[in-house]
């Protein structure tokens, strides 16, 4: 996980997401427009969050009192572990509220029972960071509970005691309803049911780094999946693209009878542009006009007919982190061998007509290439590779995407 | 000294209408390098039989090192193919238009790759998340991040 792009934080919904690039950056969670990239850690858009809850400390819609002290009791927050018997609120693991400031390791978890869409609903808040987010980072949390439940008074100093307040729990309410204090619903705990419903409300049973249902947590997985494994290829270093061959056209070169498969040009003695009489040949043999290939190996590593990798490429499901360079990729990530050693899996497609298109593309093509085996497989009934990368080279997606 | 992008663009505009498109291809309008049209059709016993539908190629100057932007069009005649890796606004999630893209592929190996894709489809659905996706979907499906996972399944 060293390496993936940074996270972005939603002013909206207070999440922390990789955007939907459409082509502004919009949060993933709630598709509100107000995103930053969280790149310098100076400059943490998470620290934000504080100060806007207190400016709406005064601002719960009455009638929250009564709930709230409900509520207040009914998580048995002052009373210490194993709750008070009858409650159905438990502690799911130590909640130590440490003294250092660092929010707490636990969580809170209740179950609120027979909302309208039946079932029963488990929440936690707090709990361990379930991001993986480094953990240098963790003691800027997004409100973990045990944080948010320590208010601080002017000058900063923490109060003595853990009084939870009315207003500090309506903020804390309000923001995990991802609706942040300006756009509060005029009936909270109606909203607080409802967040599991299939309607997908702003919150879409997440907030932060805390999920509410079950597809929040597919959502979540699928966004690591994205960052773990983006699967661009991997462009070949400047060193290596010196090393490869290249030919001056001669008189009787057996090349000359060839096409170079990018421009699908036949390699000619006589042309305008003398570079044109540059050939490179790749380590898998295949030859190429120098002005055709580099382009591509500057974009990705392969040969365009074959797939060699002149370099490691990443791997479908990411073998995890991310593509080193060739000397230190793991073994899987070694360049393949050139593609006459492939077993031949080249599916017969009866129409294709186009000679250029090699067997050993359309062996990649059609899935016989070199994948790994699949690690997820959610629905695997006509795929051959379940899972791969996301994504190619820079040009195709826009700006702040990439590093 | 024309872009490597017209020239290839050229031959291969050469190749189609001297020899003719793949069976169950047909070129609508390519005027210029930038988009071309194409019909298509699932020849043989496949779940769109008597279906056409309509490509639309995007090419940018890069081509053919990135790949061409390639969509079904969705209008008043035309609608997208109901596939479970074609979004219902035309958008394709197919590897080989995204991270799997190479220059060898061409213009016709792109519309017999999607026909093969039409062709072995067995069940007539819409991607998962196919309205969600619509709603918010780029007017160039080349920005969307596709993963190609369980869910979209490889073409």
């Amino acid at each position: 996980m060293s390496s993936r792009d940074p996270l972005w934080f939603c002013h909206e919904c207070h999440t922390e997401m990789t955007p939907l690039m459409m082509p502004d950056p919009i949060c993933a969670n709630c598709q509100g427009s107000f995103v930053e990239k969280m790149e310098d850690p100076n400059d943490d858009p998470r620290q934000f969050q504080r100060p806007v809850h207190r400016a709406y400390e005064d601002e719960y819609p009455s009638g929250m009192d009564n709930f709230l002290h409900g509520l207040h009791g009914f998580l048995g927050i002052r009373q210490g572990p194993a709750g008070r018997g009858s409650s159905s609120a438990q502690r799911s693991s130590a909640a130590s509220r440490s003294s250092g400031g660092a929010p707490a390791r636990g969580g809170f978890r209740f179950e609120l029972n027979g909302g309208p869409s039946a079932g029963q609903r488990a929440f936690i808040l707090g709990g361990p960071n379930t991001l993986g987010r480094p953990s240098e980072q963790v003691n800027h949390n997004v409100l973990p509970m045990s944080e948010f439940l320590r208010p601080r008074d002017d000058l900063g100093q923490p109060h003595n005691g853990s009084d939870i307040t009315g207003p500090l729990m309506a903020q804390y309410l309000m923001a995990m309803l991802g609706h942040g204090p300006s756009m509060r619903g005029p009936d909270p705990f109606g909203e607080l049911f409802n967040l599991g419903s299939t309607e997908g409300g702003d919150g879409g049973g997440r907030w932060g780094d805390y999920v509410f249902n079950q597809e929040a947590l597919d959502h979540i997985i699928s966004q690591l999946m994205e960052n773990s494994n983006s699967g661009r290829p991997v462009p070949a270093t400047d060193e290596i693209i010196e090393k490869l061959p290249k030919e001056l056209l001669e008189d009787k070169s057996p090349l000359l009878e060839k096409d170079c498969a990018v421009c699908k040009e036949t390699f000619k003695l006589e042309t305008e542009d003398p570079d044109d009489q540059v050939v490179v040949s790749l380590p898998c043999k295949h030859p190429f006009h120098q002005g055709c290939i580099l382009p591509w190996l500057k974009s990705s590593g392969t040969c365009p007919v074959c797939r060699y990798a002149l370099i490691a490429q990443p791997q479908y499901h990411g073998s995890a982190a991310s593509p080193g360079p060739a000397s230190g990729g793991s073994s899987n990530n070694r360049p393949q061998s050139p593609p006459s050693n492939n077993p031949s899996r080249s599916r017969s497609s009866g129409s294709r007509r186009e000679g250029s298109i090699g067997s050993d593309l359309s062996n990649t093509v059609f899935g016989g290439g070199g994948s790994s085996p699949s690690r997820v497989d959610r629905n695997s009934r006509s795929n051959r590779r379940s899972s791969g990368p996301t994504s190619r080279s820079p040009p195709f997606f826009p700006g702040g995407w990439h590093e | 000294m024309a872009s490597i992008s017209s020239r290839r663009l050229r031959k291969e505009l050469t190749e189609i209408t001297t020899q003719g498109c793949p069976v169950g291809i047909k070129l609508l309008n390519a005027d210029n390098f930038e988009t071309w049209l194409f019909s298509i059709e699932v020849l043989g016993e496949t779940l769109y039989q008597g279906e056409v539908f309509k490509l639309m190629f995007r090419f940018d100057s890069q081509y053919p090192i990135s790949s061409p932007a390639v969509q079904f069009v969705v209008d008043n005649e035309f609608q997208a193919p109901i596939h479970p890796h074609v979004y219902s606004n035309g958008h394709i999630c197919a590897s080989i238009l995204g991270n799997e893209w190479s220059p060898v592929l061409s213009v016709s190996a792109v519309c017999v790759t999607l026909q093969s894709m039409l062709a072995s489809c067995k069940v007539k659905e819409r991607p998962q998340g196919n309205d969600q996706y619509v709603r918010y979907a780029p007017d160039n499906p080349k920005k969307t991040r596709f993963h190609y996972d369980g869910k979209h399944h490889r073409v």
